[in-house]
């Protein structure tokens, strides 16, 4: 585990923010953090960040509290983020570089890389206002990951990216864990959680109301419910009631059966009753999407 | 500490790289040249020449029935500048003014059979109001051909005249101990330029500081930044880089002033020169006689070296560096306070709510100022000037005319006291509300 957070509690006035959370980070992972807004997301990671502290519960980097100067090894970018609007781009990243500990020309060696990469570096002089807000963004997420830390956090990184953006983003947290380094981040994007994150935990009302792996998350919340693709032919299939047919359409020769078994049962009891009557193409479990059980765990806990 | 630096830099660089910066830095020592010179030029400007009309029914003024026997010092005198002609009556020189455009006014004195002596006189003009100084020097002449008249009707020489309103006595106001005089025009002037000085640089570098923390709230780079410096650290860079700034910059007002009134000298020797000349001049047409002048060139060169002597008996060994003392820590102990009212605003608008209750106690001393004027050692000025909220530009007011050294240490201390304690107290409320908006505070409401 690369972060722990043990039992955090968090109030603001009367208002608990987080109460008795846990999560932990497995080292090389990328670890999302889902909730409505106000959940308490942004708080939890305001803690990791060491930007304000817990109440109670203690947060673990690497199995020993975290200290001041571990902030080095994050690389954070806000969801409320922004930039000096005055300052020229080039000096204003070699700024935030070297508040991150490193030299001036280390930041401005890796920068002009970067820069290049993203293809903005014909901006390195140009104050931030007259950038457009893609631009921004970019120059906002060079700044994060530049020191090479190896715990990454990004709150609600996708918001307000352009589709272009959003998956050069997307490419770019890939990349950050093939070389070895450890990304949370918030979002309510349930897509790019199927796609990206290797571990979750869900946050509802200051708790967390679920966590895990993902795909250990959807295989528990299966709901028995399979599609089945045979090549078409004109007698009707029939099953038993242990067999529930929910849909049937036909496409290009093939049929497409979507059918949900009843307790008990299994895809190999399906295959065998289908078999003498069809010719089978494929079949897959329709595991609930990330989004369905979100909404669904959401709602159980009452949205506000 | 290494960051602390940093946000120092950044701080100073990008305000002292800005247009604005150079502009008043260059715009307040051309004002003070330029006030220094318009007057130099406007002395210097030529006047109009007007020629003034003077029907005179009582010929105390040189009524032309009498020309033969016009004494100079009962009669209008003329100058370079402006010529008197006189007329025989108001209608034959309202005829003369309709003719000829070179008559700028008409001096009209009415006699009346009641009085011995006139009492009423009108200048007439046509569409165009008579310069200032053509009105000045008629009323001078008036009064002067008048008070002529009266001192040969009770006997009185000019010189015996002479001596009567040109001797005075002076009161001096002096220290029983040291026997030095007090000066105390020189010192309230001064004591009023050093309070005022103080109050302005504090308030201006004050907001300053208040504007760069709204900035960086509203621009919402404030996250990132408190990720990777400590509030604290921030704060302190920021009011720290924008006192050198400041420091900076008044060190570029002092030397610009300074150079650019020399320049003026110099490059304008003749005029200067000539400016000195006319000045004499035109004393000498104004004073009646030798002997009132002599009397008065003494007056002045006596007024002269008391002048000087009261700018000397200031004490700059002690005003300055206590100016400098002052308006740092008065500078440091309202920056984090006004660090602490940006952090608690989300924009400008709320940031002037925040900052009044920092700008009352200024306020107050300002009012103060005449009052501590009278009494520079009063209860009040000695009470204001220990309030290390107040102290700045009271004892800025005070220290001219000399303030007890015991005294003095207090405040100080007091102030370097408060500075600790304010800037803890801003640290708090600043890491407190840094990163709290509006939208937070609403919807923590809202459950």
């Amino acid at each position: 585990m690369i972060l722990e957070a043990q039992h955090i509690e968090k109030k603001f006035g009367d208002f608990r923010a987080l109460d008795d959370v846990s999560v932990s980070v497995r080292q090389g992972t990328i670890f999302g953090l889902l909730g409505p807004n106000g959940a308490g997301k942004t708080t939890l990671i305001r803690l990791i960040n060491r930007i304000s502290r817990p109440d109670k519960g203690v947060i673990l980097l690497d199995g020993r509290p975290m200290t001041d100067g571990d902030v080095q090894r994050i690389g954070y970018l806000p969801e409320e983020r922004g930039l000096y609007k005055k300052m020229k781009v080039g000096e204003q990243a070699v700024y935030l570089a070297q508040l991150k500990g490193l030299s001036r020309r280390e930041a401005e060696k890796r920068l002009i890389q970067w820069f290049e990469k993203f293809e903005i570096a014909s901006w390195w002089n140009r104050p931030v206002e007259e950038l457009s807000k893609g631009m921004q963004q970019k120059v906002q997420f060079i700044v994060t990951v530049l020191h090479e830390p190896s715990l990454l956090i990004f709150d609600e990184p996708f918001s307000g990216f352009d589709p272009v953006n959003a998956t050069l983003l997307k490419n770019e947290i890939l990349a950050l864990r093939k070389k070895g380094a450890t990304v949370i981040f918030s979002t309510h994007n349930m897509a790019s959680v199927e796609e990206l994150c290797d571990d979750i935990a869900l946050i509802n009302k200051s708790k967390v109301v679920l966590s895990g792996s993902v795909s250990h998350i959807r295989r528990s919340y299966s709901r028995n419910l399979f599609e089945v693709v045979t090549l078409a032919i004109d007698s009707p299939l029939s099953l038993s009631a242990e067999y529930r047919i929910q849909s049937h359409r036909t496409l290009e020769g093939e049929e497409i059966y979507r059918i949900a078994l009843s307790e008990g049962c299994s895809a190999n009891s399906l295959l065998s009753a289908i078999m003498p009557q069809r010719q089978i193409v494929s079949i897959n479990e329709l595991l609930p999407s990330m989004n369905d059980i979100f909404v669904e765990t959401v709602k159980e806990g009452g949205a506000e | 500490m290494n960051k602390i630096l940093l946000v120092i830099r950044r701080e100073y660089m990008t305000r002292v790289r800005k247009t604005s910066f150079w502009l008043l830095t260059l715009l307040v020592p051309i004002m003070l040249a330029a006030l220094y010179a318009i007057p130099i030029y406007l002395a210097m400007k030529p006047l109009e020449k007007s020629v003034v009309l003077v029907a005179d029914e009582s010929g105390i003024f040189g009524g032309l029935d009498r020309d033969d026997t016009l004494r100079s010092d009962s009669h209008f005198a003329s100058s370079d500048d402006i010529t008197y002609r006189y007329a025989a009556t108001l209608d034959y020189a309202k005829r003369q003014m309709s003719n000829d455009k070179d008559i700028t006014a008409i001096l009209y004195v009415r006699s009346r059979a009641s009085e011995a002596i006139p009492t009423d006189a009108c200048l007439y003009y046509k569409s165009d109001l008579p310069p200032q100084q053509v009105r000045y020097d008629v009323d001078k002449q008036l009064q002067r051909i008048l008070r002529n008249r009266l001192l040969q009707a009770h006997g009185i020489s000019d010189d015996e005249y002479a001596l009567i309103s040109n001797t005075k006595i002076n009161l001096r106001t002096e220290d029983l101990e040291t026997g030095r005089a007090a000066f105390l025009e020189v010192k309230m002037g001064l004591g009023l330029i050093l309070a005022m000085l103080i109050y302005i640089v504090i308030f201006m570098f004050g907001s300053q500081v208040m504007r760069g923390v709204v900035e960086e709230k509203s621009s919402r780079i404030i996250e990132v930044i408190v990720c990777s410096v400590k509030p604290f650290q921030l704060m302190m860079g920021k009011v720290i880089g924008i006192a050198m700034v400041g420091l900076t910059q008044f060190l570029l007002w002092v030397v610009l002033t300074g150079v650019a009134l020399v320049g003026i000298q110099a490059s304008n020797s003749e005029l200067f020169q000539m400016a000195t000349q006319k000045h004499e001049v035109t004393e000498l047409a104004t004073k009646g006689s030798e002997a009132a002048l002599q009397m008065q060139q003494a007056d002045q060169l006596a007024d002269i070296p008391q002048l000087v002597e009261g700018i000397t008996s200031i004490d700059f060994g002690v005003i300055l560096p206590t100016f400098l003392f002052y308006f740092i820590f008065g500078y440091l102990l309202y920056a984090t306070l006004f660090a602490a009212a940006g952090a608690l605003s989300d924009n400008d608008t709320d940031s002037q709510l925040f900052s009044l209750p920092l700008t009352i106690p200024l306020l107050i001393t300002i009012l103060c100022m005449p009052a501590m004027i009278n009494a520079p050692s009063g209860t009040l000025s000695v009470v204001l000037s220990m309030i290390p909220f107040t102290s700045p530009v009271a004892m800025m007011l005070r220290i001219p005319f000399g303030v007890p050294i015991p005294q003095l240490w207090w405040s100080m201390a007091l102030l370097v006291i408060a500075f600790p304690l304010c800037t803890w107290l801003a640290a708090k409320l600043y890491r407190s509300s840094i990163l709290r908006f509006n939208r937070l505070t609403f919807r923590r409401k809202k459950r």
